[in-house]
């Protein structure tokens, strides 16, 4: 049978287990191989997943599985995300979704984020913790690389609250070279179908010399379903199977971001140590709103919150935040 | 005048190859101070680009910048780190002979610092590493288990229940299970150390770590081996406990020479190439792992384990504008330390990230600034600007 989990949907058996590798048919049925084997639990502040316009401030457990749907040449999490699942077992943790949510309860954290691989290569086990987690309050969030199918889209958007989704580029020759996908075309119809749902912001890992040129069509894209939608424009250091690639020039980039900053209000440029790029500016009046300090690959936190009820503190005007952020 | 008595604010610089920032280092406020000391440091920081954890020449870019420095400040006191050695035997398989060639390099290049500045060595292995025979998992438990920075060997317990201790008890990896009192008594703390102390201090038996809240997802191939001595080598004097090594240096610079405190991360006796001897590492049962509290005893001549313990809540404290946000979980700069206290100008260089400004104190400190390995540039902090 085909698995109808991503748009790669593979044809599923018994000992057959797909891209991911995560899912084996049984019958008429997709099951999960590993099911509620998660790969690490941590503490977090929400601005470092990045969330920046999601309860800020806010404390937050994180977690993921283990593979991955996508084959980027850059990964960052190769060590978890390109390994075979089979092969990591024995290094995961064993929790049922209901000692997760406990867990997130008494380490004083408001939601569970999904942000270390893919949550589509592990629905199953997360509709079970978005189950046990609504009982407790907890709210759900996560990345995605957004390559679900359809109905995928709506299993996500009935588990998870909050999204960041990774746009890595426009091109169909660098999603194929790069990213190992055939088209962008899924993943831009998952960014419009969630950010009908739900509070979305989007990511772009910025590949100086691949993917740089396009960064005016990215933000053209998004403006044209939500100019407020927050766009985290990352300078990625490469790593896997790009290593040795140059550093990305963080000047060069900020200026490519010129033409996007008159579309989208909410952009942020960091992953590098000292950005001064990641504080929320009234689109009204350009007030600070929220101000950030950020460490790079996931270090990001509050420095002050300035927008109670998500009103501009000089104009009124309103910033878009779910939730309430830390006063 | 002593850093006690010293008001000045201390700058930081960040380099991310080709763009540098500068900041209050204790607010994160962006700075526009301008003087020759911020041009000297950004000189050096856009000179000395880090080449990452694993690149083969971290601990070249460690006496590379150092040299710089001591060129451009004519420090009487150095404070270096190289941990390559020790990021390449924690993440990849490494047989005898490949060991052998790293730390014959590793040599090579604080000789190489020795003889180019003219520097008298006061040089300490800071604790060897073992394979890694097993981990003890702490995520079942009904408490709260926590092993921070890297500790392998310690974890903190909060909140458990019985069944939790009766199981550690009978886990035959675990060494020991320390209440907080008893903790407390072993360092001669009072009450108010207590206070980030966790309920229970588990010790795990050598070459076993905990896997618990905290931890990286990365497997260590090798983790570090707290054993009571680690080995020590300064023609200056002899120390036998870690807290004696200050007063090493401090004789050094009393009689006018000038002095490098070089730290060796992942260094045992087996290691050192020098003629050592061995130095205490521990009281009692507890053995310093490689961590800051060590080398906040090496640097102040004082136990200092109170401050960050082992095992404590460490997202506690993390709340909405907390100072010093480049500088891990350090809250205010320690005193005490020997850069603070010495009244001559001091430079530290180290690729172990985030602490060495904070354990050495030194006027003029640069280091890397990788978070988990990922090569973030470097970090220039400038305590002093009035010793020039």
């Amino acid at each position: 049978m085909r698995c109808n989990y991503c748009e790669w949907r593979c044809e599923l058996g018994a000992e057959t287990y797909g891209k991911c590798r995560m899912y084996y048919a049984d019958g008429s049925t997709v099951k999960e191989r590993f099911p509620d084997m998660w790969s690490t639990y941590e503490v977090s502040r929400i601005e470092s997943i990045p969330f920046y316009h999601v309860y800020p401030g806010s404390r937050c457990l994180t977690t993921g599985t283990s593979s991955c749907n996508f084959d980027c040449k850059y990964c960052s999490n190769a060590f978890i995300a390109k390994q075979d699942p089979a092969e990591m077992q024995h290094k995961m943790y064993r929790f049922t979704a209901q000692k997760l949510v406990d867990m997130a309860v008494r380490l004083g954290c408001t939601s569970i984020v999904f942000n270390v691989n893919e949550p589509t290569v592990s629905l199953p086990s997360l509709q079970e913790l978005a189950r046990e987690a609504a009982i407790a309050g907890i709210r759900m969030g996560c990345l995605t690389n957004g390559y679900s199918t359809p109905d995928a889209t709506e299993l996500l958007a009935s588990i998870f609250s909050f999204f960041n989704i990774s746009l890595k580029g426009l091109a169909n020759e660098y999603n194929r070279t790069c990213i190992g996908i055939p088209s962008v075309e899924p993943i831009l119809r998952t960014i419009r179908r969630l950010a009908e749902r739900h509070h979305i912001e989007v990511t772009t890992p910025v590949v100086q010399g691949a993917n740089d040129n396009e960064l005016d069509e990215i933000a053209r894209f998004i403006a044209d379903i939500d100019p407020e939608i927050p766009w985290h424009v990352l300078r990625l250091l490469p790593e896997d199977e790009m290593k040795d690639a140059v550093y990305p020039n963080i000047e060069q980039i900020n200026s490519a971001l010129i033409g996007a900053r008159t579309r989208l209000p909410y952009i942020y440029f960091h992953n590098f140590v000292g950005s001064e790029w990641v504080n929320t500016l009234c689109p009204e009046c350009s007030a600070p709103a929220i101000e950030r300090f950020s460490l790079g690959c996931g270090g990001d936190r509050l420095q002050r919150f300035l927008c109670a009820n998500g009103k501009c503190p000089v104009c009124s005007h309103n910033i878009r935040i779910l939730g309430e952020g830390t006063v | 005048m002593n850093q006690t008595e010293h008001k000045q604010t201390s700058l930081a610089i960040v380099d991310a190859r080709d763009w540098q920032n500068q900041f209050d280092l204790r607010t994160g406020d962006k700075s526009e101070v301008r003087s020759p000391l911020v041009e000297l440091m950004k000189e050096v920081l856009g000179k000395h680009h880090y080449p990452g954890d694993s690149g083969p020449d971290c601990n070249r870019w460690v006496t590379d910048t150092a040299l710089d420095l001591i060129a451009g400040y004519q420090p009487q006191f150095a404070f270096l780190t190289y941990a390559g050695q020790y990021f390449a035997s924690r993440m990849g398989p490494m047989n005898v002979p490949e060991r052998q060639v790293m730390m014959t390099e590793l040599f090579l290049e604080v000789e190489r610092f020795i003889g180019e500045s003219g520097f008298t060595p006061v040089i300490v292995g800071r604790g060897g590493v073992t394979p890694l025979e097993g981990v003890i998992d702490l995520s079942d438990l009904d408490g709260i288990g926590i092993s921070t920075h890297w500790s392998a060997r310690y974890a903190g317990l909060h909140e458990p229940s019985e069944a939790d201790l009766k199981r550690l008890e009978a886990d035959p990896n675990v060494e020991r299970i320390v209440t907080r009192k008893e903790f407390l008594d072993l360092f001669v703390g009072a009450s108010q150390d207590s206070l980030l102390l966790p309920e229970y201090l588990l010790v795990a038996n050598r070459g076993y770590a905990f896997k618990a809240l905290g931890c990286t997802a990365r497997k260590p191939v090798m983790i570090p081996d707290a054993t009571p001595h680690i080995p020590f080598f300064s023609s200056l004097g002899s120390a036998d406990e870690i807290t004696s090594i200050r007063s090493v240096v401090d004789r050094g610079l009393q009689l006018g020479r000038r002095v490098a405190l070089i730290m060796l991360e992942g260094v045992g006796a087996d290691d050192f190439h020098w003629p050592g001897t061995p130095c205490g590492n521990s009281r009692e049962w507890f053995c310093f792992e490689p961590g800051d509290a060590q080398l906040l005893a090496i640097t102040t001549g004082q136990h200092r384990i109170f401050e960050y313990p082992p095992g404590h809540l460490f997202y506690a404290g993390d709340s909405e504008k907390r100072d010093y946000p480049l500088s891990g979980y350090f809250k205010e700069i320690p005193a005490g330390t020997i850069g603070a206290e010495f009244s001559g100008r001091s430079i530290a260089v180290g690729n172990k990230s985030m602490s060495t400004h904070m354990v050495s104190g030194a006027d003029l400190c640069v280091e890397c600034f990788a978070r988990n390995h990922y090569n973030q540039g470097t970090l220039g902090v400038i305590h002093r600007q009035d010793k020039v």
